[in-house]
């Protein structure tokens, strides 16, 4: 009986109307974090000792970095739950985080090499952290190019969540490959067990950052899910009913 | 303010970071408003035809 309300979120019907309730809480929510930790990074923060003002790029860069490899591990875990209990609802929230996902993975190559020049003297280098990250994008794209080429959605679901699950052994090499091998990537700032690297005028807007951009993931994914989930059950009869007219 | 813009000699770097972070976020929100609108006319579409006689 405990677990009722799990199969009420399964239900397409439930799931579309929750998704419509909750957007607007994690949209606004995520804008407030996002526009306060801008004003704390940009405004506040003290420059880095070394780095002066260009560590400011880690405000946009690790916020980037971070919903690259949050938003796979959520697309793989859904992927996999939805081939294990054959939930269609995570089927589709596979398929929602992957475009999403994709777009960050390329914020965080992109403003990783705008820091890189002024730091390490070259916009890219074959160095194992970004060479992870960029085959995290190939990943991305892979997963959908597999599910446009595949015309009937079960199928295209159970295929691309095999790719997805596989790929994910991915997901702790990139994040422990500054430390498995040499790379030109400082170490962790923020994920670690031990004390951040950073005073709190530098880390409580990073913090406000991760967090709001996380948010904001979550209401793109509900908008996205409500979409997906409109394609894919299309004669259902509540539809009718959801839909204002 | 000059002093801000010029984020310490790195603006050429800061400046297009933030920009392109934001452009991403902007297109996200873009697109998925897009997607969603789209499945709607599709379903209302569908659904107009279903209920003819």
């Amino acid at each position: 009986m405990a677990f009722t309300w799990f199969h009420k979120l399964g239900s397409p019907p439930y799931a579309y109307a929750l998704a419509a309730r909750l957007t607007p809480w994690f949209g606004w929510t995520a804008a407030l974090l996002i526009a306060a930790g801008l004003y704390g990074g940009l405004v506040l923060a003290p420059p880095d000792y070394q780095q002066r003002e260009a560590f400011r790029i880690i405000y946009v860069h690790a916020p980037s970095a971070w919903m690259s490899l949050m938003i796979y591990s959520t697309l793989a875990i859904s992927a996999a739950v939805g081939l294990i209990w054959r939930i269609k609802v995570c089927h589709a929230i596979a398929a929602s985080c992957a475009p999403i996902g994709a777009s960050f993975a390329v914020a965080a190559l992109a403003t990783g090499s705008l820091w890189g020049k002024p730091m390490w003297g070259t916009y890219w280098e074959w160095d194992p952290r970004l060479t992870s990250e960029l085959i995290l994008l190939f990943l991305y794209l892979g997963y959908m190019a597999l599910r446009s080429a595949i015309d009937e959605v079960v199928r295209a679901d159970r295929a691309s969540a095999v790719l997805a699950i596989v790929g994910i052994v991915n997901v702790p090499i990139i994040h422990y490959s500054v430390e498995w091998w040499h790379s030109l990537h400082q170490t962790a700032t923020v994920m670690k067990l031990a004390k951040p690297a950073m005073p709190p005028a530098m880390l409580i807007p990073l913090l406000m950052m991760l967090l709001g951009f996380t948010l904001m993931f979550f209401a793109l994914l509900l908008v996205r899910l409500r979409a997906e989930i409109l394609r894919r059950e299309r004669s259902a009869r509540w539809i009718r009913e959801a839909l204002p007219a | 303010m000059m002093e801000f813009l010029r984020m310490g000699g790195y603006a050429a770097y800061v400046w297009p970071a933030y920009g392109i972070t934001f452009a991403i976020v902007i297109l996200n929100i873009v697109r998925a408003r897009r997607a969603l609108a789209q499945a709607q006319k599709e379903a209302r579409r569908r659904l107009a035809v279903d209920s003819r006689p």
